[in-house]
């Protein structure tokens, strides 16, 4: 089947190794031409009983030969290793009528009732699927490897499918397990070289994408490498963290190559000490960040208050996470919102920053020194889940070594669709000096001050400072270029998102044009301040409604859609705000438009 | 960070003031606070390259007062914020102002890893063995049975012993002194400045207002000095009538002793100084990575 567009997912028991199969498999689609994105599937614990729904784990691989933007919203096939995974993966609704699923029959006599189920199911739902056995040989390889090597064995079969190059393959796959001893990477080729055969002579389905080969830079990473990659390269010289999925690769990233550029990995004994050891390292000169998620969020507020108030910069990366509470820790989120906006106690100004791909959160750590150091603030940069995780080939970013923050490149301010600074940024404090500087020594205090920085309990002070940290972030909202709009200024309906909506929102409006349908996409990057002029923007459409993996109901607006009507009081609707864990679908929005269209 | 002698001193103790403090009368805070400008005087610190970091409370007030740079934090947290400056700044010096409170109680998590990861800095522990800023609460250190608004029929506790605690968690420095004690209070300081690595400074303070009874700095029968020519000497002239006591700052079980006894002492309990330093280490992997040039090396298809 010739097709523009395949997305794939490989499910296994976790520890079975998909992922490693899936990235094998990725990167030599990337190195063939195609694009590639890939949504890895992790449960939250580590080694959960196998053959059980909760040790499902595997990959989703959409590959194209166009740039794609998101993850999509269904799979044309699925590989999976026993009925209980595909069992619990079908309750997520992410197939159609063309799915087809290709079932490893192995464990069926284990469970012929489950398998039976399994088929009853899929025939009701109207779906294909190829139950299938493995050949023996493959088997009595698997037991020499103690059970292991499966994930080799589909892969063989993935490259028959996709037809992709098995030479380059199995030298791929004799190169990549250097721990291993060579009669396990070779026993590892044979299952791979086995799987390839069997797909060959017995699975009657095939996938090929025409890829153009182009001899441009490419990199594969997923969001949390390249956020790590960011830092080093906006001149960050110390991160501090606490372990907390999914934000803790990058600490490990880090880890691994910070002190070669100079920086410092320093691993914390809690959340709320690795935003204390940010702002000291700050106010020394030395700019920080830090990574979390939701509850190390919430932990850390009251020290991202203190850096508000006593004109400190600091950088929070926080990748959210399903929650509230603990939540969904390996699933996605966009429900952080309004905890950054406000989980400061007392009047909250902070810069909120959000990525929208992989691109973004290489480049997002130059935008937060700048705005941070500008603006002595306290910037946040929002993640999520699915783009911390998801691998994309991405050209390879520019490099900037950047060490004063006035040299920051230009496109990089515009691609947050910011404008550079002009005018001198007032403080509340008129000395801003670092140790060392002489005759300039100060005391900061999350205490009222006055412009000396002396403690100010006095009316004057506190409405004097209240003004001024509102002044910087009104200079913010001033530089702020109108965001980003997919399709026709005014029409039926804008749909509006931020942050990792922006995918979704550039493929849904793509579709809206082919169907002919009056409607447009609004993406936000910055996500506080708000830019000016956003009345007249979406006064244009004779509705409007945001698209945002958080939840609202009709009583309760979801949380950009609160804050756009707040800030606008045009009627923004909650439109689509079904927190599932799992990222925006186009055709769940599709499916809405057309509901509000009708 | 000790001075020579025969060089006129550059920096005067009026270069270490800064705003009036606004403790209460009689308050043993105003005593630390000349105490630690003396100190810098003596060590001549440039206020430039020093930086006092405060939690919250009577104590946390301290860094406002010294015309040095300061963060005066949030509740319990100094320490973790003074690491920041430490990392950031190896050339700095760096002092950390806390209380019974602020350290003992919504600080512990972090004082148990601020002493563990022995980076430089001296810690100093106000103890004045109650909430002074939130008006008379009990805290980890209150005595037994007396009465506070939080805990009317008596405090239920037994008090935690400071010094144990830093001995148990691996300190490597570890003294205790009072803010009466000028002479032995400046000597610590001293001793403490001098040491690589987390000095842990406990000190006896008054507190009239709310707790006037916690310390009898009128008669001096009722403690000991630690007295060895690798601690601080005893103060005989604040502290005429105390029992002195030889005890080597070497001897980790015996510091254990001491920590204990009744009546308590003052003085340097323990002092290593081969300690792993963590900020140090952490400077020294920084300092040896070779500077690589390729940043996407290992991503590029």
């Amino acid at each position: 089947m010739e097709k523009k567009d395949i997305r794939l997912e490989l499910l296994m028991d976790a520890g079975n190794g998909a992922q490693s199969a899936a990235s094998m498999l990725i990167n030599e689609f990337a190195k063939e031409g195609k694009y590639v994105f890939i949504e890895p599937m992790i449960p939250a614990e580590i080694s959960p009983p196998k053959r059980t729904p909760h040790s499902m784990s595997g990959a989703i691989v959409r590959t194209s030969n166009f740039e794609i933007s998101c993850i999509g919203s269904s799979s044309d096939l699925m590989l999976v290793e026993h009925e209980i995974l595909i069992d619990r993966r079908l309750n997520d609704k992410e197939y159609t009528k063309d799915t087809i699923i290709l079932l490893d029959a192995g464990d069926e006599r284990r469970n012929k009732d489950g398998y039976q189920a399994v088929y009853n199911r899929m025939d009701k739902l109207g779906l294909t699927y190829v139950a299938f056995n493995l050949p023996d040989v493959c088997k009595s390889i698997m037991l020499q490897l103690k059970g292991r090597g499966k994930n080799m064995v589909y892969l063989g079969m993935l490259t028959a499918i996709f037809n992709s190059n098995y030479d380059k393959m199995y030298h791929f796959v004799k190169t990549s397990y250097k721990k291993l001893s060579p009669e396990k990477q070779d026993l590892n080729c044979e299952l791979y070289k086995e799987g390839y055969k069997f797909a060959q002579s017995e699975i009657d389905v095939r996938y090929s994408i025409e890829s153009k080969r182009d001899d441009s830079k490419k990199v594969f990473m997923d969001g949390n490498m390249a956020i790590s990659f960011g830092a080093i390269d906006s001149g960050i010289k110390l991160f501090a963290g606490y372990p907390i999925t999914p934000a803790s690769s990058i600490m490990h990233e880090l880890a691994k190559i910070f002190p070669s550029y100079g920086g410092i990995v320093h691993q914390a004994e809690d959340e709320i000490s690795a935003m204390g050891t940010v702002v000291g390292s700050y106010f020394s000169g030395v700019p920080a960040m830090t990574a979390t998620s939701g509850p190390g969020l919430s932990l850390k507020q009251e020290i991202i208050g203190l850096a508000m108030a006593s004109e400190i910069p600091a950088i929070i990366v926080n990748v959210q996470r399903g929650g509230p509470s603990t939540g969904l820790p390996t699933k996605t989120e966009q429900s952080d919102l309004q905890a950054c906006l406000y989980g400061c106690h007392g009047d909250n100004t902070k810069v909120i920053l959000s990525v929208a791909d992989v691109e973004d959160c290489f480049y997002a750590p130059h935008v937060a020194r700048y705005l941070g150091e500008k603006l002595r603030v306290p910037v946040i940069i929002l993640s999520d889940y699915a783009t911390s995780v998801s691998f994309k080939v991405i050209g390879e970013p520019t490099q900037n070594k950047l060490e004063n923050i006035d040299d920051i490149n230009d496109d990089i301010l515009e691609r947050f669709f910011l404008t550079r600074f002009k005018e001198e940024i007032p403080m509340v404090k008129n000395n801003q000096s670092i140790p060392g500087e002489q005759g300039k020594e100060r005391r900061v205090t999350g205490l009222s001050t006055d412009g000396d920085g002396r403690v100010d309990f006095s009316s004057d002070a506190a409405i004097d400072a209240h003004n001024i940290r509102n002044q910087k972030m009104h200079i913010l909202k001033e530089s702020l270029q109108k965001p980003e709009i997919f399709g026709q200024e005014e029409a039926d309906l804008l749909i509006v998102g931020w942050g990792s909506a922006r995918g979704v929102i550039k493929e849904t409006i793509d579709k809206c044009k082919e169907n002919k349908l009056s409607v447009s996409g609004l993406h936000f990057k910055i996500v506080n301040p708000l830019p000016l002029g956003l009345k007249e923007l979406l006064s244009k459409f004779k509705r409007v409604m945001t698209v945002e993996v958080a939840y609202g109901d009709r009583y309760k607006s979801a949380p950009f859609a609160r804050e756009l009507r707040n800030e606008t009081l045009v009627d923004v609707e909650s439109g689509v705000c079904e927190p599932s864990g799992r990222p925006l679908k186009p055709d769940v929005i599709m499916t809405k438009i057309r509901e509000v269209l009708s | 960070m000790s001075s020579e002698k025969a060089v006129p001193k550059k920096f005067s103790i009026k270069d270490y003031k800064a705003d009036s403090p606004r403790w209460c009368s009689g308050c043993g805070d105003f005593s630390v606070l000349v105490g630690m400008r003396k100190h810098m005087m003596d060590a001549q610190l440039d206020p430039a390259n020093v930086v006092h970091v405060s939690g919250i409370g009577c104590s946390g007030r301290l860094p406002h007062y010294f015309n040095t740079y300061g963060i005066h934090g949030v509740h319990g947290r100094a320490i973790p914020i003074a690491l920041g400056v430490v990392l950031a700044r190896p050339d700095l010096n760096v002092f950390i102002e806390s209380g019974d409170g602020d350290a003992l109680s919504i600080g512990g998590n972090h004082l148990i890893h601020g002493i563990n990861k022995n980076f430089n800095c001296v810690f100093v522990l106000l103890d004045n063995q109650i909430y002074g800023l939130t008006k008379s609460q009990s805290s980890p250190t209150t005595q037994t049975g007396f009465r506070t608004p939080s805990q009317p029929e008596g405090t239920f506790m037994d008090p935690i012993n400071p010094i144990q605690v830093a001995l148990g968690l691996g300190g490597s420095f570890v003294a205790s002194t009072a803010d009466w004690l000028s002479g032995h209070f400046l000597e610590t300081m001293n001793a403490a400045a001098a040491h690589p690595g987390f000095s842990f400074v406990h000190v006896a303070q008054r507190c009239p207002k709310y707790n006037p009874e916690a310390w009898d700095y009128k008669s001096s029968s009722w403690y000991s000095f630690l007295n060895h020519e690798n601690g601080v000497a005893p103060d005989q002239k604040f502290g005429p009538d105390a029992t002195i006591v030889d005890h080597d700052p070497s001897d980790r079980s015996k510091a254990f002793e001491y920590a204990q006894r009744v009546p308590r002492c003052f003085g340097v309990f323990y002092k290593d100084d081969t300690t792993t330093c963590y900020a140090k280490v952490l400077q020294d992997k920084k300092n040896k990575g070779e500077q690589p040039t390729d940043l996407f090396a290992k991503v590029r298809l």
